[in-house]
């Protein structure tokens, strides 16, 4: 008897392996879809926390240009570093420095000055902003 | 030969597929012929089965493989959502424009519970939102856009709430973190997402197109140089009290503007509360009689000619007249001068009478060459026509030898200058970043002798002691300039001002060295400064000159120009320390 007459409790093999075949590429299938429709509703999770993460990073990145601008960094590092700019008498390459020492002393240059308001009429600059949001309602607005 | 056979040819392939076929076909009879009848249905459900099975098997591979590797979550996130204009960045990458992702208000009245609890919470939450405003979306009867441009966290705030029929879009809006810092060379778009000034408009389609790719468009203005331009400019205005002032810098070699300020400026976040005079870009957009400063114009169409050597003389004694218009020194020498010496003590007299030499028709071409009779020729769309005379007479020439009766505006000044300081070529002014070696070449307006030797008497304006720009003077440096007070023409009296002027200062450095070494090009010019507490007429050696000195020396370190031995081309060998330097 060949294996395809061969019958396993009335039902032919070949047949019960057919059906056992078709069960488990149902299933296949199934499991299949079922995983990648929650790795895909992860996807979906992860591609809008993403963009969130993407408008937060340019909100930051406007805020870090805001906060960072050379006039207001100059203005803060007066007031409360008392630095200023450093002259160009105070620089030197190694290799100007014969020629720099033939040359009469200059006399001392004016102290920098606290920087004005460009502003005709404008109201003072506003204090340094405490908390992310103050600053994107200002540059937004 | 069979159908199959004629149709498919004599192939391998194509016979034992028919073959097969066959045999298939005539199993019925085969099987009977051989008394196996029921083996022959078998072997048809078989076939059947493992057709089927195949294709479900085929099905099933394709289902997992698109299920699992299809291009979901695959996608470029970094891509702005939806900005209509991509970033505009300094020279360096800083951030100077951006669309953010705000979001609009909506309001539908007919999924609104209670209205005088959403008028309430809207009215305390948002300030710009005006009550007629709300009330007429409260009454429209249909979902209506109320306000735009809410941050997320004013979004979120509002989302709290839970107020039904109260619902958000997002929408982007162009934001311009720097406030007021370079203004009006960023410039401002509008709602809808076009360019309206300064490199907004300037690069408008570039701008937008990039945004696609996420791209920045990268300005020439380095963030640093403006900001001890705007700096400076601003000290001098709080001192001089102008009513209006410009600072330009640029490379002169490639004709980059590494920085422009205009004074009094705007915050472009907000452009529409701003008036018409502080939107004005003054450096682009206005135009003035230089005064002075177009002495150096002059004096290089002279050199270039072969009329005068720096040490040419000219008689300076005596005014010298157009008809029976005499033109004098704001502070006479009343000494015959050579030609270093006009330009030092800024001479109208010697400057009249070398273009009374050049001559009205070559005066023009020179003055064509330079750029002057013509709006300069920048991306910006502020660039404004000069006003030159209608006739080029002697009487047109005595004046615009020494910057009177003819109105450019700054850039053209400095466009000018930064050709004749590279070596002579006219280059365009670019608010575009070039790559870096880029090597810009233009129409050749002076020889390159000529324009060492302008170098020359330019550094001898500011290194001498006797010269009108020896405030510019910073050790080390090598500055050279030129200063300008232009009386301005006041329509009221029909006549030029005596308490109304431009006084302005023209600044290179370093001008030793070779004439492809780094060379940058500095312009300062208040319009009607006042006198400062010294009393000193604001004339430009007394306001501009200061401080575009103090400019150069807060910007060399970032354009990389060393400290160097000093020059002193031209020093006489007695110094006219009674001479003020003054010049008018």
């Amino acid at each position: 008897m060949s294996w395809i007459n061969r019958r396993v409790r009335g039902f032919r093999l070949i047949d019960l392996v057919a059906l056992g075949l078709l069960a488990a590429l149902i299933l296949g299938v199934y499991l299949a879809k079922t995983i990648a429709g929650g790795e895909r509703a992860k996807i979906a999770v992860v591609e809008r926390q993403i963009a969130a993460e993407k408008v937060r990073i340019r909100l930051l990145k406007a805020e870090v240009s805001h906060l960072e601008q050379p006039a207001r960094i100059e203005r803060l590092s007066e007031t409360y570093l008392g630095l200023a700019p450093v002259p160009i008498k105070h620089e030197a390459a190694p290799d100007a420095l014969p020629a720099l020492a033939s040359q009469p002393i200059a006399p001392p240059k004016v102290p920098v000055e606290a920087t004005p308001d460009p502003i005709t009429n404008a109201p003072p600059a506003p204090a340094a902003p405490l908390a992310t949001t103050t600053v994107i309602a200002e540059i937004a607005r | 030969m069979s159908l199959g056979q004629s149709t498919l040819g004599p192939s391998w392939l194509s016979q034992r597929l028919l073959g097969w076929i066959w045999r298939l076909e005539h199993a019925f009879e085969r099987a009977r012929a051989s008394g196996r009848a029921e083996d022959d249905t078998r072997i048809r459900i078989f076939f059947v089965l493992t057709l089927f099975s195949a294709g479900f098997v085929i099905l099933a591979i394709g289902a997992t493989h698109a299920a699992l590797f299809s291009n979901a979550g695959k996608g470029d996130y970094t891509r702005p959502m939806g900005a209509a204009r991509a970033d505009l960045v300094d020279r360096n990458g800083q951030l100077l424009a951006a669309d953010l992702l705000h979001y609009g208000l909506y309001i539908d009245p007919r999924e609104i519970w209670d209205s005088e609890e959403t008028r309430r919470a809207l009215i305390a939450n948002l300030p710009d939102l005006t009550p007629q405003r709300l009330e007429r979306a409260l009454q429209a009867g249909r979902r209506t856009y109320v306000l735009g441009g809410l941050t997320p966290e004013v979004r979120a705030k509002l989302h709290d709430l839970g107020l039904p029929g109260v619902s958000f879009e997002p929408e982007q809006k162009r934001v311009y973190p720097l406030g007021y810092t370079a203004a009006h060379l960023i410039g401002f778009s509008d709602t809808g997402g076009e360019g309206l000034a300064g490199a907004e408009a300037a690069f408008n389609d570039d701008v937008r197109s990039a945004a696609a790719g996420q791209g920045a468009v990268p300005l020439s203005i380095d963030l640093r140089i403006q900001a001890a331009l705007e700096d400076e400019l601003y000290k001098a205005t709080a001192q001089f009290h102008p009513k209006g002032a410009v600072g330009i810098v640029t490379n002169v070699h490639t004709g980059e503007i590494l920085g422009l300020a205009s004074y009094p400026t705007f915050d472009p976040n907000d452009p529409g509360k701003a008036s018409l005079d502080a939107r004005l870009n003054r450096a682009a957009g206005a135009v003035y009689e230089m005064g002075s400063t177009f002495k150096g114009f002059t004096v290089a169409t002279g050199l270039d000619l072969g009329i005068a050597t720096p040490s040419s003389t000219f008689d300076a004694t005596h005014p010298f007249y157009v008809g029976k218009r005499p033109i004098t020194d704001y502070h006479a020498t009343h000494k015959v001068l050579t030609l270093v010496e006009v330009f030092q003590h800024s001479s109208n007299i010697g400057t009249a009478r070398l273009g009374e030499q050049i001559g009205p028709e070559r005066l023009h071409t020179y003055f064509d060459r330079f750029g002057l009779t013509q709006a300069a020729k920048t991306e910006l769309i502020e660039s404004a026509r000069p006003l030159v005379p209608r006739v080029w007479n002697e009487d047109a020439i005595a004046s615009t030898s020494f910057g009177h009766g003819i109105n450019v505006s700054p850039l053209a000044v400095a466009r000018a200058y930064s050709g004749l300081m590279n070596g002579g070529e006219l280059l365009p002014l670019t608010i575009k970043k070039l790559p870096p070696g880029t090597v810009v070449h233009g129409p050749r307006m002076i020889s390159q002798q000529t324009a060492l030797t302008l170098l020359q008497i330019m550094r001898s304006n500011v290194s001498c002691t006797c010269g009108s720009g020896k405030s510019a003077n910073i050790p080390g440096l090598n500055v050279g300039g030129k200063t300008g007070t232009g009386d301005k023409f006041d329509p009221a009296i029909r006549h030029y001002s005596t308490t109304k002027q431009v006084s302005s200062f023209a600044a290179v450095f370093p001008t030793d060295g070779p004439l492809d070494a780094p060379r940058y090009f500095v312009l300062i010019l208040l319009d009607e400064p006042q006198k400062d507490k010294t009393g000193l007429d604001p004339t430009g050696g007394i306001v501009a000159a200061p401080a575009a000195g103090k400019v150069i020396e807060r910007i060399a370190p970032f354009l990389g120009v060393k400290r160097r031995a000093e020059t002193n081309p031209f020093t006489p060998a007695v110094d006219t320390a009674a001479d003020t330097g003054e010049d008018h």
